[in-house]
């Protein structure tokens, strides 16, 4: 039985003796999870805006001097209609507020409401596909209507693009775990050539393969686990740097995909795939024969 | 102690490193292996701490076969079984301690029981006052000196060394072999391989001969010269 205090003593011994390769290691692996977890936070913030049962099928943008609840009414007179919410100036800055609290601050200082007086229509689950679009086909021309847009089809595009978004990352990131696998394996490699002699004498003095192998795994698991750390450190000054640029020069659209960072799920995920790639790699360039 | 009974050993179909060996080594015993370069000293030493298998034959180190012995018990056989090496073997990033200790830190003794057998064993090989220095900073005999204290470490019953003069001078070597001694009056079964024969003669005990991977007990006279010892090496025992 090799002893804990033994594998963690010599761990750190081969991390110290090849310093610059260790760093190299991490650097790639921090690398190689962070392309990856760019396009998650994309994704996520892009997903926020993606339709669902509760996204409304038809946003009646009014003039703000209009009669908001005559309008709501003659909406509700449409027996396709589920639901009908009138959203204020300022309760859609307040909902903006609240999904976007890092944003929300820049607009504090506006004299004016941003956003105008707008209702949203939600339709019955039976009145089929394009009812939505027909609804506000009908209330464009309706005294003290500004706007009528159907979010059925734009959700519906933006739904895929999401998707498309989310497998693009799930793909890319697939591939660059895998490199980062293949960097820790070489980055191994390249130990194991720096202690080839060391492992031979360790061998000849009766030492077992898993007192061997064991501080080589630990050194690769370190390594994953310090990648997938900066991995996050670097994603997240990424996401402050972006907040802070939307803070000073805010982009309507820009704005809205850069809302929130990732949950506290998967910044936990990070540094233990990194961990795990570390040891994967390490696992496979280490055999019986190194 | 040691037994070898029809032990080959070819390394691919043509090159034969130990034809046929048969041979006794017994329990408190010093032997001489000897022989030129590429007789097999060494693969005869190999086999004995099973760093490569025997093609065919038996091979009993202290009762057991180790020819057979399954990989995982391999590590256990060898920290039963010292060895010392012509090039010494030191891992340089390690400090004599360090090197010495190896082995009981793997196993997790007490730092401090590891200390009292380093320290126990470098003060028999004179060296107790260099625990703390890495092997760069020492000379190729208190090298060697490092080498065999952590070769007598685990106590093993036999010690095993490869040219372990080969890269002394002669003053250096009469040390070394003054140690072996020592080791091998406690107790300690001792084999040392080693072409020098001024050195073979002068300590006056048993020798095995290798010649072409063939082996032959061989008496050694204390007054044979070296030049008679070449030609006619290889006298059978009475």
């Amino acid at each position: 039985m090799v002893k804990p205090r033994y594998i963690f003593g010599e761990a750190w011994s081969i991390a110290r003796s090849g310093a610059r390769q260790t760093l190299l290691a991490i650097g790639l692996i921090a690398l190689s999870l962070y392309v990856p977890a760019l396009f998650a936070l994309l994704s996520k913030n892009l997903g926020r805006l993606s339709t669902d049962a509760e996204t409304p099928a038809a946003v009646i943008t009014l003039d703000p001097a209009a009669d908001g609840r005559g309008i709501a009414r003659r909406l509700a007179d449409d027996s396709r209609v589920r639901e009908i919410r009138i959203v204020s100036s300022d309760a859609a800055l307040a909902r903006f507020r609240r999904a976007y609290p890092e944003l929300g601050a820049a607009l504090g200082d506006l004299k004016e409401a941003p956003f105008p007086p707008t209702i949203e229509v939600r339709m019955r689950p039976s009145a089929g596909p394009g009812a939505g679009t027909a609804v506000a086909a009908a209330a464009r021309s309706w005294p003290g209507v500004e706007i009528a847009e159907s979010e059925e089809e734009i959700g519906r595009r933006f739904s895929d693009g999401v998707r498309i978004v989310r497998a693009a990352g799930l793909a890319l990131g697939g591939v660059l775990v895998l490199a980062a696998i293949l960097s820790v394996a070489s980055a191994i490699r390249l130990a194991l050539d720096l202690h080839r002699d060391e492992i031979e004498i360790m061998r000849l003095m009766g030492a077992t393969e898993t007192a061997v192998r064991a501080p080589f795994w630990l050194h690769a698991t370190g390594e994953g686990l310090a990648g997938g750390a900066l991995a996050l450190v670097l994603l997240y000054a990424t996401y402050r740097l972006g907040l802070n640029y939307l803070a000073r020069s805010p982009h309507p659209v820009l704005s809205m995909f850069w809302g929130s960072f990732l949950d506290w799920r998967a910044v936990t995920l990070m540094p233990l795939i990194g961990a795990a790639a570390g040891l994967f790699g390490s696992m496979i360039s280490l055999t019986r024969r190194t | 102690m040691i037994q070898l009974f029809r032990v080959s050993k070819e390394y691919g179909r043509f090159r034969h490193a130990l034809a046929d060996v048969t041979c006794t080594i017994e329990r408190g015993e010093f032997v001489f292996l000897t022989g030129p370069s590429g007789a097999g000293k060494s693969t005869f030493l190999k086999l004995l701490f099973r760093d490569e298998p025997p093609t065919s034959g038996q091979i009993l180190v202290n009762g057991r076969n180790i020819g057979v012995l399954p990989p995982s018990q391999i590590p256990y056989f060898r920290r039963s079984v010292g060895v010392v090496f012509q090039d010494f073997k030191l891992i340089r990033r390690k400090s004599v301690f360090e090197n010495i200790a190896f082995v009981q830190n793997v196993l997790g003794l007490s730092r401090a029981e590891q200390k009292r057998r380093a320290y126990q064993v470098l003060k028999r090989v004179g060296l107790h006052h260099q625990m703390n220095a890495y092997p760069d900073e020492l000379s190729g005999g208190e090298q060697q000196r490092v080498a065999i204290a952590r070769a007598i470490v685990n106590e093993p019953t036999l010690l095993l060394a490869d040219e372990p003069t080969g890269n002394l001078d002669p003053v250096l070597s009469e040390e070394i072999m003054r140690l072996f001694l020592e080791i091998n009056i406690r107790g300690t079964t001792v084999l040392v391989a080693t072409h020098d024969f001024d050195l073979i003669r002068r300590m006056g005990k048993r020798v095995l001969s290798l010649d072409r991977g063939r082996l032959r007990d061989a008496p050694l006279r204390r007054d044979a010269s070296p030049t008679a010892v070449r030609e006619a090496p290889f006298l059978p025992l009475g």
